[in-house]
């Protein structure tokens, strides 16, 4: 079972630590992507996870052995295991076929049976017209490709990557991520993903781990994260937010300022009366100019807010508003469907779904 | 694919972390490095402070109380100075005309400065005994045929002498470490002084002078350390009219009946020095060998030299005559002829001296083939022992691997007639005894030639990015395979340089293999001072000739490799 | 060696023809399978290489390997190599008698008396047998006569006193040579270590070998030679180089430079074999043919042009005296000349 333990992780360089106590289970065939900020210590624990770096403390297990801990270290080429660089580290006095069939000189494979993979895994990645090309000779995204096809010829338990779509143009990025996912769910490897990028790692993964400063902050599916973030952190760093601060009333019930009460979802572990945030994601905000639809909208449960546009940016797909509430001097930030146009200065009505209102606390 | 063990193992109470089967290695070679360094040193100390009845300073109080030695003190740190001095000047001139200036043929100076590097001192030193002695010496006679008198210009065999040849083959590091500086300072600094109203030797003097204080400062430190070690030049020009230095002081101790203590007394200031102004030019320098000047990346602009172009010119020309042309040439003459003094006429021209060198004297022939395999021996073996410290320093792959690269360096701070002392004093005694074998030899070299070779490896390594070798490992190799697969093959070119550093380094070697040579085990560098102290002045020719012929055509593959100008470009 | 053998120089003395060497055929076999002799000698290269040469076209089959320096360096190299219980040299040659007082007395000699020593006159041979005297050669002044007229050239030791030499003089060094240690001692003897205080103050060039001041000499460099090698001054002055000597009348060094066989010889058949043709008439006949040396062979003539030692007052010196202040002769000349 390729299941990977990460119990109470620990590892200080100088005194500070770079991973603190993180603790993560993974289970046999998920893609889990190491979300975080740069800093936060993700590409280090992907680094312990692979064994080039030892722990200072906790364990690492994969299945039942324990492959890292204050007494065992078992080196990277025992572990089993691929990973994909940053920088690709495809080998430049090598040729794209030498690349890809280096890991299989370890195997016992025939030289006939090593071929064949190879090819087989080039043509998955769609290079086998570059196989004997060096890489200097090829473009980025070619040699990210390389770097794919050599870790995954070798059959590995665990897939690592790290940031492997970061230097790729943001087109590519795109082609390339929906490319992993797609080659994850047809082959089913353990892969824990390094990444600062939100949108990757909610396209490419089951879950997420978000990291900051070395801890875990939050663990969960894509929606989960994106809809019930825990903390102010994840609210902000995965997807647009904006982000009220108040007081939590208790029952469903969160007192913004003066003439701002909203009702908000979530909170149960909260006390009542004390300090907390509110979380609205402005795709989730509804824009409209008609003030009696709006009210009726009110009455069904919607929490208001009234304003003015003071900002406005078209993207062509999307618009992006900011309003301001001068009865609270605080400003939202909407996004809307590029039809709603509307203009500066104008008044406006945010409306907003309590389930959309969550309540965070730090 | 391999599974993976569980290899969690105690050890009495030690703990033994999962078995990396490559760790033998480096700790071996971790291992044989500090050996290299401790047991010379050991020895040293040991002995300095022995004598027949037991423990004490008397050697030392001999050393620093009698008359002799006393000179030979003095005068070393006379001519030190002096040297450190004249190569800074000179160095420092050179420097800044050809990073700085528009001197005309820059290339030239430049691979003429690496000439002058690459020459053996006492080559250059015994060069200069038949260029000016003051009776026989070509120029003296150049100088009485031009002025018709029976004065001679320059006497070689004088304090003078010996001090401006040693300066000749000093200032290349002077110049080394300026021309680097001097690359780095940024015009926008010197246009601020021209703009207020400087004219050019002004802003020379007050902005550029200033920033380039600490590579001139660290360039003297080198210039002296230098000439502090140097043992042929003192010894051909300076023993002849009674001048003694530290080096050819404890060389004479050496004789019958040996005085080993009093050598080693000798040895440890000569290494406390050392290792104190290494240690002040470090600190000068700040961490990343060259000082980082002020005015980043902005413009660099040339100086105009104007009319002074050629005069400049000139002037260069004279000066790196000296320490090539002029040499050189006497050594071409006296190669070809029966007669060193004699003018170079049919009647006089020979082959006699080569036909004598390669095919007749037993004593050159075996120096000439005991010189190229110690080369290539010492040299491949220092290359592989400098890729795998190098290795281990660079990818910390043993605690405390930056002390490593300490004793990886710490030769430099050890002149190699202390460190010849040391190994005899070790290798002459049970329980191994390699004298009088090539392997004391061997052994001295390597150690010397060490820090060269690391250096080199460990700038190339630290250009290979680390991914790459984790690339393989997490693929299934272990460090030596990744070594082996991926690092050494793209360091390819590096470490083919440092293998030539040490080679060159090893040929021209004498103030160590002095000591320690056999009559079985004589290099060429030692049969040229025998050869010298019977005067055989056309076989030294030959020999120096050869030493010359292979040490440029292996810089120049070596340049031709990595593409780019050595002198400049090194630490 | 006492001063008067060189009246026994005299060609009366004629030795039974049986001297001539008689080949030890199994000597020669032996010496074959040793393959070769190890020879640590002080003399000139050409003249050593000369007879390396000779005797191994005789005996095809043992090789010598020859390995030269100054004879104070020769005496360091057996010293250090004993000490390090090093066994290579087979066969010891300087030019300093002392040296074998010293190596007899630590044990370090092989007991051999070379077919054919036995008529050497009793200065050429150590009364034990252990080392013989297998040339000789006299300290002597030489100047360059394009540089200097005969009549101003100096003609006694005395006269290389003189102030008007100041800067003119070459002379060799008791640190390196066994002819130079030799002439200093004896020097001394007859007139003290003042004569070379004195000496000193005339500013010599210092080189290291008695051969040496012949090259310096020839080449102009300094016009004048305060000691030297008379054989090599004699054999560049052959080769027409301008070089003359002077004898002084006050007495003339001799040196007589023994050679002996080490008692650990890893060679040893080899090495007596060697031995033996050293002392054997033809290749002493070469010594004196064609390097200019004197030898103790009773049978040997020498060329017309080199003076007979029976018309020079010789000065000879005592090899045991020689043993030692061996050290203290390098020690007050260095500290007069500076280095």
């Amino acid at each position: 079972m390729a299941t990977v333990s990460l119990v109470g992780l620990t590892k200080k360089f100088a005194t500070l630590p770079a991973v603190d106590n993180l603790h993560l289970e993974i289970g046999d065939g998920e893609f889990v992507s190491l979300l975080g900020p740069s800093g936060c210590g993700k590409t280090t624990t992907l680094r312990l996870i692979a064994g080039f770096l030892e722990p200072d403390g906790g364990e690492i297990k994969v299945g039942n052995e324990v492959i890292s801990s204050s007494t065992v270290m078992v080196p990277p080429e025992r572990r089993a295991m691929s990973m994909i660089f940053q920088s690709y580290a495809v080998w430049p006095h090598m040729t794209v076929f030498q690349n890809v069939a280096y890991g299989l000189k370890f195997q016992k494979l025939s030289t006939r049976e090593a071929d064949q993979r190879v090819s087989q895994f080039l043509s998955l990645v769609r290079l086998d017209a570059l196989k004997d090309r060096y890489p200097a000779e090829l473009s980025g995204g070619q040699q990210q490709r390389v770097a794919l096809a050599r870790a995954l010829v070798v059959a590995p338990r665990i897939l690592l990557m790290d940031e492997p779509l970061s230097n790729l143009d943001a087109h590519l990025r795109e082609e390339m991520r929906s490319e992993i996912r797609r080659l994850h769910e047809e082959i089913r490897i353990t892969t824990i993903y390094v990444t600062h990028d939100q949108a990757e790692a909610m396209a490419t993964s089951d879950r997420i781990a978000v990291l900051n400063s070395g801890r875990m902050v939050q663990v969960g599916r894509p929606g989960e994260i994106f809809d019930h973030p825990k903390t102010r952190f994840v609210a902000e760093f995965v997807g647009k937010t904006n982000i009220l601060s108040g007081r939590f009333d208790g029952g469903n019930q969160m007192f913004v300022r003066d003439g701002l009460q909203i009702r908000v979802a979530g909170g149960a572990e909260f006390n009542a009366r004390s300090d907390a945030f509110v979380c609205l994601r402005p795709h989730n905000i509804v824009l409209m100019a008609d003030e009696s639809r709006a009210r009726e909208m009110e009455r069904q449960g919607y929490n208001l807010f009234a304003g003015l546009v003071r900002r406005q940016i078209y993207f062509g797909d999307a618009v992006d508003y900011t309003v301001e509430l001068p009865a609270h001097s605080l400003n939202l930030r909407i996004i809307t469907p590029p039809s709603q146009r509307y203009e500066q200065g104008q008044k406006i009505y945010a409306l907003a779904h309590p389930d959309h209102c969550v309540v965070i606390k730090e | 694919m391999l599974a993976a063990e569980t290899s969690g193992r105690y050890w009495g109470g030690l703990k033994l972390k999962g078995w990396d089967s490559t760790l033998p290695v480096w700790v071996g070679a971790s291992l044989l490095l500090v050996l290299l360094m401790a047991f010379p040193l050991g020895a040293i100390f040991s002995t300095s402070v022995r004598n027949q009845a037991g423990l004490t300073f008397g050697n030392y109080a001999e050393v620093f109380t009698k008359p002799a030695f006393l000179t030979a003190i003095r005068n070393t740190i006379i001519i030190s100075f002096w040297v450190g001095l004249i190569a800074v000047i000179v160095g420092g001139l050179l420097g800044w005309l050809v990073t700085r200036t528009d001197l005309p043929w820059k290339k030239t100076v430049r691979a003429l400065v690496m000439a002058s590097f690459v020459t053996p001192p006492f080559l250059g030193a015994f060069a200069w005994t038949l260029l000016a002695g003051p009776n026989a010496g070509a120029l003296n006679k150049l100088f009485r045929a031009v002025t018709g008198g029976d004065e001679f210009l320059f006497n070689i065999f004088t304090m003078t002498g010996l001090i401006f040849v040693m300066a000749l083959y000093s200032f290349p590091y002077a110049f080394s470490m300026i021309a680097n500086v001097c690359e780095l300072i940024s015009s926008d600094l010197e246009d601020a002084a021209v703009i207020l109203g400087a004219n050019k030797l002004k802003t020379a003097w007050t902005i550029t002078l200033p920033l380039a204080l600490p590579a001139l400062l660290s360039g003297f430190i080198i210039a002296f350390l230098h000439s502090l070690s140097l043992f042929g030049a003192p010894a051909i020009l300076g023993l002849p009219a009674g001048i003694h230095t530290i080096t050819t002081q404890i060389w004479t101790l050496f004789q019958y009946p040996p005085r080993l203590e009093l050598a080693a007394a000798f040895s440890v200031p000569l290494l406390l020095a050392t290792m104190v102004l290494i240690g002040l030019q470090k600190r000068i320098l700040g961490r990343r060998g060259f000082s980082t000047v002020g005015g980043r990346g902005g413009q660099k602009r040339v100086v105009k030299l104007g009319w002074g172009r050629v005069p400049v010119f000139i002037l260069v020309l004279a000066i790196l005559s000296c320490s090539v042309f002029l040499p050189y040439w006497i050594l071409l003459k006296a190669a070809f002829s029966r007669a060193w003094a004699m003018p170079l006429d049919w009647g006089n021209f020979t082959v006699e001296n080569f036909s004598y060198v390669l095919f007749q004297y037993s004593d050159t022939q075996r120096a000439i083939l005991n010189t190229f395999k110690l080369g290539i021996l010492t040299a491949t073996t220092g290359t592989l022992l400098a890729m795998l410290i190098a290795y281990i320093t660079n990818r910390n792959i043993l605690r405390g691997a930056r002390y490593l690269s300490f004793f990886a360096l710490a030769p430099l701070v050890i002149p190699g007639i202390v460190l010849a002392v040391g190994l005899f004093i070790v290798y002459t005694q049970p329980p191994v005894v390699l004298y009088g074998t090539v392997w004391i030899l061997f052994i001295a070299f390597l150690t010397k030639e060490m820090p060269i070779g690391f250096s080199q490896a460990e700038s190339t390594f630290k250009s290979i990015h680390v991914e790459l070798e984790d690339a393989s490992r997490i693929l299934g190799a272990n460090r030596l395979v990744s070594l082996k697969d991926v690092t050494a093959p793209l360091a390819r070119s590096g470490l083919i340089a440092a293998w030539c550093f040490i080679f060159i380094g090893v040929i021209r070697e004498l103030s160590a293999a002095i000591l320690l040579f056999a009559p079985s085990s004589k290099v060429i560098s030692v049969v040229i001072f025998d050869l010298k102290e019977e005067g055989q002045v056309g076989a030294i020719s030959v020999l120096g000739i050869l030493l010359l012929a292979v040490s440029f055509l292996i810089i120049l593959a070596v340049q031709r490799l990595l593409g780019r100008d050595l002198v400049t470009a090194r630490e | 060696m006492r001063k008067s053998f060189y009246f026994l120089l005299f060609p009366l003395w004629v030795s039974p023809a049986s001297v001539s060497l008689a080949q030890d055929a199994a000597l020669i076999q032996a010496a074959k399978k040793e393959g070769k002799v190890v020879w640590y000698t002080s003399l000139a290269i050409p003249s050593s290489t000369a007879i390396a040469h000779a005797f191994r076209t005789k005996y095809a089959g043992v090789d010598v390997e020859v390995h030269r320096t100054g004879s104070q360096r020769v005496l360091q190299r057996v010293m250090q190599e004993a000490g390090a219980g090093i066994k290579n040299a087979d066969v010891i040659h300087t030019s300093d008698a002392g040296h074998f007082v010293l190596f007899k007395d630590k044990g370090m000699l092989m007991k051999y008396i070379p077919k054919g020593a036995e008529i050497f006159p009793a200065g050429f041979k150590d009364k034990d047998g252990f080392y013989f005297g297998m040339r000789a050669t006299l300290s002597v002044i030489a100047y360059n006569p394009k540089s200097v007229a005969e009549k101003d050239a100096p003609k006694t030791w005395k006269d290389l006193l003189n102030p008007k030499w100041k800067g003119k003089m070459v002379s060799a060094h008791p640190g390196y040579s066994g002819i130079i240690m030799t002439h200093v001692l004896a020097l001394v003897n007859l007139y003290g270590w003042e004569y070379f205080r004195e000496l000193a103050k005339n500013g010599l060039h210092m080189v290291q070998s008695a051969n040496d001041p012949a090259g310096v000499v020839a080449s102009g460099e300094r016009p004048v030679g305060a000691n030297g090698a008379e054989y090599f001054y004699y054999k560049t002055q052959k080769q027409g180089n301008p070089i003359k000597i002077i004898y002084p009348n006050e007495g003339i060094p001799l040196v007589v430079s023994p050679v002996a066989i080490a008692k650990d010889a890893p060679h040893p058949n080899a090495a007596k074999l060697f031995s033996e043709y050293i002392f054997a008439k033809e290749s002493q006949q070469l010594l004196a043919d064609r390097e200019g040396l004197y030898t103790g062979h009773p049978e040997v003539t020498y060329p017309a042009d080199k003076p007979k030692l029976k018309d020079l007052k010789l000065l000879s010196v005592d090899a045991d005296e020689l043993e030692k202040k061996n050290a203290e002769i390098k020690k007050r000349f260095v500290e007069f000349f500076g280095a």
